[in-house]
């Protein structure tokens, strides 16, 4: 699966939160890596960080919270076209796909073989 | 301040989760207000007998202890056992800032104040010794004794486990920890089958009683939240004051202490954890008592737990 950074939010689609996280700031390489990959730093509130996978899109939203460094939580949506229903499997594939590109950019000590370890280790690594 | 649960029916008790779990945790639901949540929890054997107040961690609820418990209700003794909030059938708040770990504390300070307990036994597990041992500190003029099993009280883990990446860095990293254990829900599903050492036994007898209380993903927040709260990492410490604090404080406690830990431990080594209690923090304690178990060694020995602590309990805590 390839994971790109696209500018145009794909049209007619509707966003649908996947999974989110309050505190993207607990490993501050985390947030240091988005902020730089959307260029968030210049202006936080703009739209959306939008990517595609595979001919799929999805958005990540990022939050900020008082006393926190930007982005200090981020929500990310699929963008599923009209009113179907999403394809919750495929769904989870292109979410991990998503996890292993920002593992990768953030960088070591935060590698791709530790996260699948430990996805094998609870199996949650998607087929 | 008490909630008469019966008026609102909406709330889901033991009996609510089926025959399998209410035949084994035959105990009446209970409700109190703490801190404006909603916390679930038992209060069983006589009103004026010695409290023993047993406080699980993570991703676990009352129904850990169930085979810890009929020994103490046999003896005579008061047992009460809280759901954390954020567990059990405790209210399962989505607001990060709930799940602090001195707001988790000073919720069972709340409840031991409105049940109006003194001389109480402090059993802790897990996270329930962060969070109990800081409420019998916030307490102390209350507490007669207290058991630690596989739990800390000081700012840094010492075990290598919980410096590596893989598993436990990525169970609590951002987005990756909330995927693996809250979405996937790792936590309490296979973390559980795998933290056990008759793990046949966790699948037919107990596995569905913790996953019945976590079903969804937003029930499961607590799981990867509170690993958070562990002070590895400094730039974003949360919580290493309140275990300076606590340890400090537990440092200088001197009740009857018991130790008890799981041979097979495999997060909380006894060789590093249950030592360090024994040799630097309460040497006067007793133990460390090793049980066949692994970090829910309640699982595999709560009765012969049970009959140990009761034994300890007649000695300090006497009916």
């Amino acid at each position: 699966m390839t994971v790109t950074i696209i500018s145009e939010r794909p049209s007619d689609t509707r966003s649908v939160p996947i999974l989110t996280d309050p505190d993207v700031c607990h490993y501050p390489e985390f947030a240091s890596f988005l902020s730089d990959t959307f260029g968030l730093a210049d202006n936080p509130l703009k739209a959306p960080g939008l990517l595609d996978v595979d001919g799929r899109g999805y958005e990540l939203i990022f939050i900020g919270r008082s006393g926190r460094p930007f982005p200090a939580a981020i929500e990310i949506a699929a963008l599923v076209p009209g009113l179907k229903p999403m394809d919750e499997a495929q769904t989870t594939k292109d979410l991990w796909a998503i996890l292993e590109w920002i593992i990768e950019g953030v960088g070591e000590p935060w590698t791709i073989d530790d996260l699948r370890t430990t996805a094998e280790i609870f199996r949650v690594l998607p087929e | 301040m008490p909630i008469p649960y019966q008026e609102h029916t909406v709330y889901r008790t033991i009996q609510d989760l089926g025959e399998h779990i209410a035949s084994r945790y035959p105990y009446e639901s209970k409700f109190a207000s703490v801190n404006g949540w909603r916390m679930h929890y038992i209060d069983e054997g006589p009103k004026d007998a010695p409290p023993v107040m047993f406080f699980h961690g993570n991703p676990t609820w009352g129904w850990l202890w169930r085979k810890v418990l009929p020994p103490f209700l046999e003896a005579g003794y008061r047992v009460i056992v809280p759901d954390q909030i954020g567990f059990g059938l405790s209210e399962h708040p989505h607001t990060p800032s709930a799940h602090s770990l001195d707001n988790h504390a000073a919720n069972l300070v709340s409840l031991i104040d409105q049940l109006d307990l003194s001389n109480i036994f402090f059993v802790c597990h897990d996270w329930g010794g962060p969070t109990g041992l800081s409420a019998l500190l916030t307490r102390q003029e209350k507490a007669t004794a207290v058991a630690v099993m596989s739990t800390w009280a000081w700012r840094e883990p010492s075990a290598d486990f919980h410096r590596r990446k893989a598993p436990w860095g990525m169970l609590h990293a951002p987005l990756t920890g909330p995927h693996i254990m809250g979405r996937q829900g790792a936590f309490p599903g296979r973390s559980m089958y795998l933290s056990v050492v008759d793990r046949e036994l966790m699948l037919e007898d107990s596995l569905t009683a913790y996953m019945s209380v976590t079903p969804d993903v937003g029930d499961r927040r607590l799981t990867w939240q509170w690993p958070r709260s562990i002070p590895i990492n400094p730039d974003t410490d949360i919580a290493g004051d309140r275990f300076d604090w606590l340890e400090a404080g537990v440092r200088k406690l001197n009740i009857p202490a018991t130790i008890l830990w799981g041979r097979e431990e495999v997060v909380f080594e006894a060789s590093v954890f249950a030592t360090h209690w024994k040799e630097e923090i309460w040497p006067h304690a007793e133990g460390p008592h090793m049980f066949t178990g692994n970090h829910f060694l309640q699982e595999d020995s709560g009765a012969e737990m049970g009959e140990l602590l009761v034994e300890f309990a007649s000695r300090h805590v006497p009916i």
